[in-house]
């Protein structure tokens, strides 16, 4: 997943073009790192709108050689405690009156630390078939088992099962690259898939 | 089944096998990560061309008219509606190729006047609002042609947004024709003019729907 050179100078200059080829590539990442860091659809597509904003005014200084997503999703992780920061103050006008533990007095969004495997995993989840990625949704987002899959998409259970296998397989195998590639892990990872 | 398959068959639901506690607790965070619905979700249509149009509205420089004349009497005041003419007319050509172009006018008690632009939500909406500044703060005259009238719990809201994202809410309305909106907070702090769809839901924050947005230039 890369936007080509000549599209990020593009960008830069503002050209509408390249500025839909960016969003097409990384605004589903950049809106899953806004919504998980804020929780609300309406406040992730503000900090969406300005992390997309803030990526042009700053993109002179951007490193072709650099990938865009990360970059972006730097961004979109600072648009979101600002915003963030915003609403809890917003909501608590007398922070005098708020306790100690008040999440207004807490500086960062929750979970936000884990913004860049959210990012990873999406982008495994958007690289998977269309079949199997709406297979992985059915059970882990809506907790549906592999016989309540079988009967949802009228296909035999084992069917499921091999299907399923297939895209924990490669998903693992993304999951493997996030570990090496965040230093969470200074191993070699420890799932070996050929997916 | 090797240790692999046990790690894979542990993530897609199976029993954890022969997984020891250290195994199940890693592939635990990355189920609750696939479990969290905000790794699914997607973002409204027409987010794309919300930004698109943010981005074209800075791209493009604002357009300043000639600062107000300090000699008033009748013979320049004539002629001053003349070249004011001519510049809404200028602006006006400029606002059918640009897409949120911002527009600019300071002409003492005439107020400031700012040009707005629609986005993708409501493409044939157009609109401008003058600005007075009064001692009890900010009177903005607002006219806008071309949104659908709002009612039955749907209504348009007015914002100033500063240059880090800050929303001043500055009133509510049916529809754009000669409404009155008030601020207290500095134009130049605040130099957007936002307006957006909203509904009585109870949330208090902008819907992000913008409709009409325009900059002004405070140089």
């Amino acid at each position: 997943m890369a936007v080509e050179a000549e599209t990020i100078a593009r960008f830069r200059d503002g050209d509408p073009e390249a500025v839909r080829a960016v969003y097409r590539e990384y605004g589903r990442l950049v809106y899953s790192v806004a919504h998980r860091a804020l929780g609300s659809r309406e406040l992730a597509e503000d900090a969406a709108q300005q992390t997309f904003v803030q990526a042009w005014r700053a993109a002179s200084s951007f490193d072709p050689g650099r990938e865009l997503g990360p970059w972006l999703a730097t961004i979109a992780r600072r648009v979101a405690i600002d915003i963030h920061r915003r609403e809890q103050r917003r909501e608590h006008d007398h922070l005098d009156d708020a306790a100690p533990t008040e999440r207004a007095l807490i500086a960062e969004p929750p979970d936000i630390e884990r913004t860049f495997e959210a990012w990873e995993l999406r982008r495994a989840l958007d690289d998977l078939p269309p079949d199997e990625r709406e297979l992985v949704e059915l059970n882990h987002l809506q907790g549906l088992t592999h016989t309540e899959i079988a009967e949802r998409l009228g296909v035999p259970v084992g069917t499921v099962k091999s299907r399923s296998f297939r895209a924990h397989r490669r998903l693992a195998a993304r999951l493997g690259h996030l570990r090496e590639s965040t230093g969470r892990e200074p191993n070699e990872p420890t799932i070996r898939t050929d997916g | 089944m090797n240790s692999d398959d046990d790690r894979i068959s542990y993530l897609a639901g199976d029993p954890a096998g022969d997984l020891d506690a250290d195994e199940q607790a890693e592939l635990d965070e990355f189920r609750a990560l696939l479990a969290d619905p905000s790794l699914w979700v997607e973002p409204a249509i027409d987010l794309e061309a919300r930004i698109v149009s943010a981005i074209a509205a800075e791209a493009q420089p604002p357009v300043t008219a000639r600062p107000p004349a300090k000699v008033i009497n009748l013979d320049a005041r004539r002629r001053r509606v003349g070249r004011i003419g001519g510049i809404v007319a200028a602006v006006a050509a400029a606002a059918i190729v640009v897409v949120a172009l911002a527009v600019v006018r300071q002409d003492g008690d005439q107020g400031t006047e700012v040009a707005l632009a629609p986005t993708q939500l409501v493409p044939g909406a157009s609109g401008s609002a003058r600005v007075f500044a009064e001692s009890s703060g900010l009177r903005i005259e607002l006219n806008a042609t071309g949104l659908p009238r709002r009612d039955g719990g749907l209504y348009y809201q007015a914002w100033l947004k500063d240059a880090a994202g800050n929303l001043v809410p500055i009133g509510t309305f049916h529809d754009g024709d000669h409404v009155t909106l008030w601020a207290g907070v500095a134009l130049a702090d605040f130099p957007t003019l936002t307006v957006t769809e909203e509904q009585a839901d109870n949330d208090q924050g902008s819907s992000g729907r913008r409709v009409l947005l325009g900059t002004v230039e405070t140089k």
